[in-house]
């Protein structure tokens, strides 16, 4: 039964290992249903982005956008900028009025080119997935203070997202949203 | 100016090369062991440490598949509760402060290999039966182990969510638990009979105690 355990468990690994990618869609998405979508996360935004995918990053008070200093810049999805909502009480960008993405690396890839570069990402691939540590020119490896590190935090929908980027799985509406987070 | 250093692996060249080091390592570390005493305890948890560290670094391409949740069992098993806290806790530090990344999460990560190498010690009667390790049960624990290891690990996230985001971020994660229990039997199966062995050579003994007090003729 022993001998038997060393090729049996290459076969379970692999078969882990290829079935992993479909299992993992099927759970995130089962999983995306017992999050309540906020219906507030599209509040400040455009209305014309009302139903749209956005994606958006705020910058901290001590590492502002040279781009974005004041309030938040909107940016339609073919770059036109449509204003900036002061009322945010922080500073950044949001980019808007996508649909039909799924997956959420695809969407943050496609959407931050719509800025023209000013949002530009910056991720390693690791045991978890892709690690964003870079946008708009903002390496949170770069970020110091009375705390042990910093990192971009994901928010999806208003809520801190479960999962990384590139296990996001995106509805219509959904928002995405970017902000520094310490530890 | 050549530079033959700059080319790209695939992910699965990355594996093969990986795990072709490790196994450099696993064959060095073992052919190490036999030049030590017997009962030499705190070489052995050291060779069990750069084991633990190694492997862990080295098979991060495979989310979760690694050798240190198995490493723990065996030694809570072999050695005892007390030093397989202290390994889990000094390869979850030490993988992480050199190279997978240090925060609040480390010591959740410490907590749950330390729970695992207490469950070891506590089956240490079942898992080690006349100086023979019972393979087959130690890759059942060692499979439900990876499921219980990242719901310990998964606990971290209440520091930043409501705990109402806590099951279906677990639910999240079932493929990682996969991973990592898949990962722990293919490693049972293949390194616990000789890393048993190494073990047991470097147990204390319990009838052969030491005396303090001289025996009079």
């Amino acid at each position: 039964m022993s001998e038997l355990l060393k090729p049996a468990s290459i076969v379970i690994l692999l078969l882990v290992i290829i079935a992993a990618p479909g299992i993992q869609d099927r759970l995130s998405q089962e999983a995306s249903r017992y999050v309540d979508d906020n219906e507030s996360s599209h509040d400040g935004l455009p209305t014309k982005w009302d139903d749209k995918q956005v994606i958006c990053a705020f910058f901290p008070d001590d590492y502002p956008h040279r781009d974005f200093t004041l309030g938040v810049t909107m940016i339609d999805k073919d770059g036109e900028t449509l204003g900036v909502n002061e009322d945010f009480n922080r500073t950044g960008a949001c980019v808007g009025g996508f649909d039909g993405y799924t997956g959420g690396m695809d969407f943050m890839m496609d959407s931050t080119r719509a800025a023209g570069g000013k949002l530009s990402v910056g991720y390693e691939v690791g045991e978890w997935g892709p690690f964003v540590h870079t946008i708009g020119s903002l390496n949170a490896n770069s970020i110091t203070g009375d705390f042990g590190g910093a990192y971009w935090n994901l928010d999806h929908n208003g809520a801190t997202s479960m999962v990384g980027i590139g296990d996001l799985v995106m509805a219509e509406g959904d928002v995405i949203s970017w902000s520094i987070g310490t530890w | 100016m050549y530079d033959f250093h700059n080319s790209a692996l695939t992910p699965i060249q990355t594996i093969l090369l990986n795990a072709a080091i490790l196994s450099i390592i696993v064959v060095s570390l073992m052919r190490s062991e036999r030049s030590l005493r017997d009962q030499s305890q705190w070489t052995m948890m050291a060779l069990l440490v750069v084991f633990g560290v190694s492997g862990r670094i080295l098979m991060e391409p495979l989310p979760n598949v690694q050798p240190v949740t198995v490493l723990v069992i065996m030694a809570g098993a072999y050695y005892g509760a007390p030093r397989a806290l202290a390994l889990a806790a000094t390869i979850a530090l030490a993988s992480n402060v050199l190279f997978l990344g240090h925060g609040p999460w480390t010591i959740f990560q410490a907590l749950g290999w330390g729970a695992l190498g207490v469950v070891g010690a506590s089956l240490a009667h079942r898992l080690i039966v006349d100086g023979e390790l019972r393979v087959n049960l130690l890759a059942v624990v060692a499979a439900a182990s990876g499921f219980a290891f990242n719901w310990i690990v998964s606990l971290s996230i209440l520091l930043n969510a409501e705990p109402s985001m806590l099951a279906p971020y677990l639910l999240n994660g079932l493929v990682f638990d996969l991973y990592h229990a898949a990962g722990n039997v293919a490693f049972v199966a293949w390194i616990s009979v000789p890393l048993g062995d190494m073990m047991l050579r470097h147990r204390k003994d319990p009838t052969r105690k030491s005396v303090r007090d001289l025996v009079p003729n």
